[in-house]
């Protein structure tokens, strides 16, 4: 057996590797990226303007948010979308069609990690072109935003933890294209189900009791609400810290379905093959 | 016309392809009642903080979610696959074998795809329009229904002209790959009635991207709160939108053929 | 009987079956199919048994269909087997243990497995990282092979900005880094321009050589074959018709000999006989005419492989 590099040693390689050469190509296809990220700057203003419309028509709050909590909320939450964007079943469809799955099984190295590195590289592109977007809505909207250092540091691990929740759960969507043509459709219901309980839609607080009591037994709210929480809101330390530690149970939910289901997905893909 | 012609037989020949994937109807209905769905939730929790907004009642906002719906499926069937068509041919240059035939070639780009499916969104947001007209204390005259009807179409072609214009800049920038993408965000802006956008918003609304026009003023009509020089103003703009469109595409396709030649 | 040592592939009695739905055309059909599925056996490959040894190069010849694509990916663990057993180095494919796969490859023509969108270097970087390669050796084996394929100034460039050919021979490059000892190349000069074509079997050659790989070769341009492989296995509908020497292929399938001649005013002359006639005819010929030049020849193997393809 030829010699080998330490694994951790090239774990640390690869990922390094991936993220410099991802980061090179966002910065070739800037042109692209700020489209797409005129785009979504729409969703979050759209909410932040009719609530705030609410809110001023019913005495300057609803449910204790100002206009300027509400900008708050959704200017941070442009940030924690794009720590949102992982690639979707739809990507699967095409890596599978293409060949690519077959490619990545011939490969030492579980497929898992070239996504997630791949898209964290991309990740600090846009956290960078994200910087002016949120300077410019402030300037229209006037967010009430005063985040302490704790805050700011428990943000900054906060969306990654984000990041890493929903890498997991859409891998394991995607995985569902391997059995089926239809997986579109689970995916549109998972991702409908998320707009309404992760505090995409609205902050939280806002939604019926009932949808918050059902969200705080779901990962979404880990993966939006939370983050954009921690730097907008008022949180205690112990539930900072107490945040970061259900991020990392989801985190691990997550990747011990995505390790059982791979077995099985591999085992149904090589039954057929492509 | 030739092109209403041109545009029966594309639509012949889109059914037909399409017959063939059955499923792809139950998908599209799905999606339909899932985008139906969230429009429905996201009304009743607004409206569960307040009765009205800008001066809106749930039923009349009703009545916009369901055109913003309804419109969105005559875009997703006829209008933005051709659009991204054109944009990928352009990209690949592909659009040489079109510009060969001896039908106008703004037609043929405009008519040839067709996503049936796609169009199960047009009825089921008639439906959520005819739930909502049906709330609103005055009913809505036959008058009322047919010029609905006729600024629906007219809002349709608003949308195209917007599409086309913005298909026809990838003549001049190659890569416009969000496209879609960046149209589906500012479209759901058509949700809300444009009164609550503040000021340079709304003008960009309803001029730059002619959402409120082609989503609000048809609304209007059913909730009765159209005023004449709207619609003059309306239909004026759109006269002016079509002629800049046809100029640009000619502008455009001069430039791509001299281009590649 | 006495037992064979195991070499690098030992394949026995490997079978592939397929369940694929069946599928008329027609509109009753197509609703009738909505309803009830109709399935139907496909019998890729069917109990096959071969050993290979280390160094070996070894081509499989057959048309399209005939199961070659599909036992190289039941070798290289793309694919489970239906029945039988087939192991690799001692290893179960489809048990996909990284100690295999870093000893393995499998590059198929047509199929890029670098990234698109990146210079070929990054993706070769990506590579050492994924196959653990210390620096040292990753970097000599880069530039031993960049060198032998002559791609220095191709690995800089997008991949997609590359020709087919170029692409391939940079594909090769990141495939070999790991400097496997089983090689699987499916149809590798498909859609290659004859110059790329004759430039790839060299380096195979080469390779094969410097490292003492063992290489298993699908194609169906008999120029590959012929070049590369001493040894070829005939599948034809899943089956092993010839397993054997490329020379004794002739001898095995065809009954005929080619005579060619050159006459003395300039005349070229063919003529295929039955083997057992050659001499008497050749005879004949060179009594009855002035010869300037004579061959007696097996027909060409493509004539041969295609007699035996039409039975």
């Amino acid at each position: 057996m030829p010699r080998q590099e330490p694994w951790l040693r090239s774990m640390v390689d690869f990922y390094a590797t991936m993220m410099r050469t991802q980061l090179l190509m966002q910065f070739q296809y800037r042109a692209a990226t700020y489209m797409y990220t005129l785009g979504m700057v729409a969703e979050p203003t759209i909410y932040l303007v009719v609530w705030s419309s609410i809110a001023r028509s019913h005495g300057g709050t609803v449910n204790g948010l100002t206009p300027q909590a509400f900008a708050a909320y959704y200017i941070v939450w442009t940030l924690v979308r794009t720590m949102n964007i992982v690639f979707t079943p739809y990507g699967w469809e095409e890596r599978i069609r293409e060949g690519q799955l077959s490619a990545g099984l011939l490969r030492p190295l579980h497929p898992i990690h070239f996504d997630l590195a791949m898209f964290a590289g991309q990740k600090l592109v846009w956290i960078l072109m994200y910087l002016p977007i949120a300077v410019g809505l402030s300037l229209v909207f006037h967010p009430a935003l005063h985040p302490g250092t704790v805050q700011i540091l428990v943000f900054l691990v906060a969306i990654w933890g984000a990041y890493l929740i929903r890498s997991m759960n859409l891998w394991i969507l995607g995985m569902v294209s391997i059995w089926t043509t239809r997986a579109s459709a689970i995916f549109q219901t998972y991702v409908l189900t998320e707009l309404l309980l992760s505090g995409r839609l609205v902050p939280l607080t806002l939604m019926p009791h009932w949808a918050q009591t059902l969200a705080a037994w779901l990962p979404f709210k880990w993966t939006f609400y939370f983050p954009i929480e921690v730097l907008v809101g008022h949180m205690s330390n112990l539930s900072l810290v107490g945040g970061l530690g259900m991020q990392l149970l989801w985190t691990a939910i997550g990747a011990s379905v995505v390790a059982g289901a791979w077995r099985l997905s591999v085992r149904h893909y090589s039954a057929v093959g492509n | 016309m030739r092109a209403f012609g041109l545009a029966w037989v594309y639509l012949r020949l889109g059914v037909l392809n399409e017959l063939q994937y059955r499923a792809n109807f139950f998908i599209a209905a799905f999606q339909s009642l899932l985008s139906v769905a969230l429009g429905l939730v996201v009304l009743a929790l607004v409206y569960s903080h307040t009765t009205t907004l800008n001066g809106w009642t749930e039923s009349e906002l009703l009545v916009i979610v369901g055109v913003q719906i309804l419109l969105g499926g005559v875009i997703h069937s006829t209008i933005q696959p051709n659009m991204q068509r054109l944009v990928d041919e352009v990209r690949d240059g592909k659009l040489d074998l079109l510009l060969t035939k001896p039908e106008d070639a703004q037609a043929l780009v405009s008519l040839r795809e067709v996503q049936i499916w796609q169009a199960v969104d047009v009825i089921s947001g008639a439906a959520v329009v005819v739930v909502g007209a049906a709330r609103i204390a005055h009913g809505v005259g036959v008058v009322g229904a047919i010029a609905f009807v006729a600024l629906l179409g007219f809002g349709a072609l608003l949308l195209y002209c917007f599409w086309l214009i913005l298909a026809t800049g990838s003549f001049w920038v190659v890569n416009m790959g969000y496209l879609a993408e960046l149209f589906e965000g500012i479209y759901q802006t058509g949700r809300w009635p444009i009164g609550i956008y503040p000021g340079w918003l709304r003008y960009s609304m309803t001029y730059l991207v002619p959402i409120g026009f082609a989503v609000t003023v048809p609304a209007q009509v059913l909730t009765g709160r159209l005023h004449w020089p709207t619609v003059v103003v309306a239909l004026c703009f759109g006269a002016a939108l079509t002629g800049l469109t046809r100029v640009f595409w000619r502008v455009g396709l001069r430039r791509y053929s001299g281009a590649s030649a | 009987m006495l037992r064979r040592v195991p070499g690098v592939v030992h394949v026995s009695e490997l079978t592939k079956i397929f369940r694929v739905p069946e599928r008329e055309g027609g509109m009753n059909a197509a609703l009738r199919s909505l309803v009830k599925r109709q399935w139907r056996d496909v019998h890729a490959v069917e109990r096959i048994s071969f050993d290979i040894d280390a160094g070996e190069v070894v081509g499989f010849l057959g048309p399209n269909g005939a199961g070659k694509t599909t036992t190289l990916k039941m070798l290289s663990g793309l694919l489970y087997p239906t029945s039988g057993e087939g192991t690799v180095l001692g290893h179960v494919p489809s048990k996909r243990e990284r100690d295999y796969l870093r000893r393995m490859t499998l590059v198929m023509g047509n199929r890029n497995q670098l990234q698109w969108d990146l210079p070929a270097l990054d993706s070769f970087e990506l590579n050492r990282a994924i196959y653990r390669l210390p620096r040292e050796d990753f970097r000599k084996t880069r530039d031993e092979l960049i060198g032998l394929l002559d791609v220095g100034d191709l690995v800089r460039k997008p991949v997609r900005q590359l020709s087919l050919g170029e692409r391939m021979k940079v594909e090769i490059v990141g495939s070999l880094l790991h400097l496997p000892q089983v090689l699987f190349l499916d149809e590798p000069t498909i859609g290659l321009d004859v110059t790329m074509q004759r430039r790839l079997r060299v380096f195979i050659a080469e390779y094969n050589q410097r490292y003492g790989a063992t290489v298993l070769l699908t194609s169906h341009y008999m120029a590959d074959v012929e070049a590369l492989c001493k040894r070829v296995i005939v599948i034809h509908h899943g089956q092993i018709l010839f397993d054997g020497q490329l020379d004794a292929l002739a001898d095995r399938f065809t009954t005929t000999k080619t005579i060619k001649a050159v006459l003395a005013d300039g005349e070229q002359v063919t003529l295929t006989v039955p083997r057992a006639e050659t001499s008497k005819t050749t005879a004949q010929l060179l009594a009855e005419h002035e010869v300037h030049d004579l061959t007696v020849e097996d027909p060409p193997i493509e004539d041969v492989i295609e007699q035996v393809f039409a039975s």
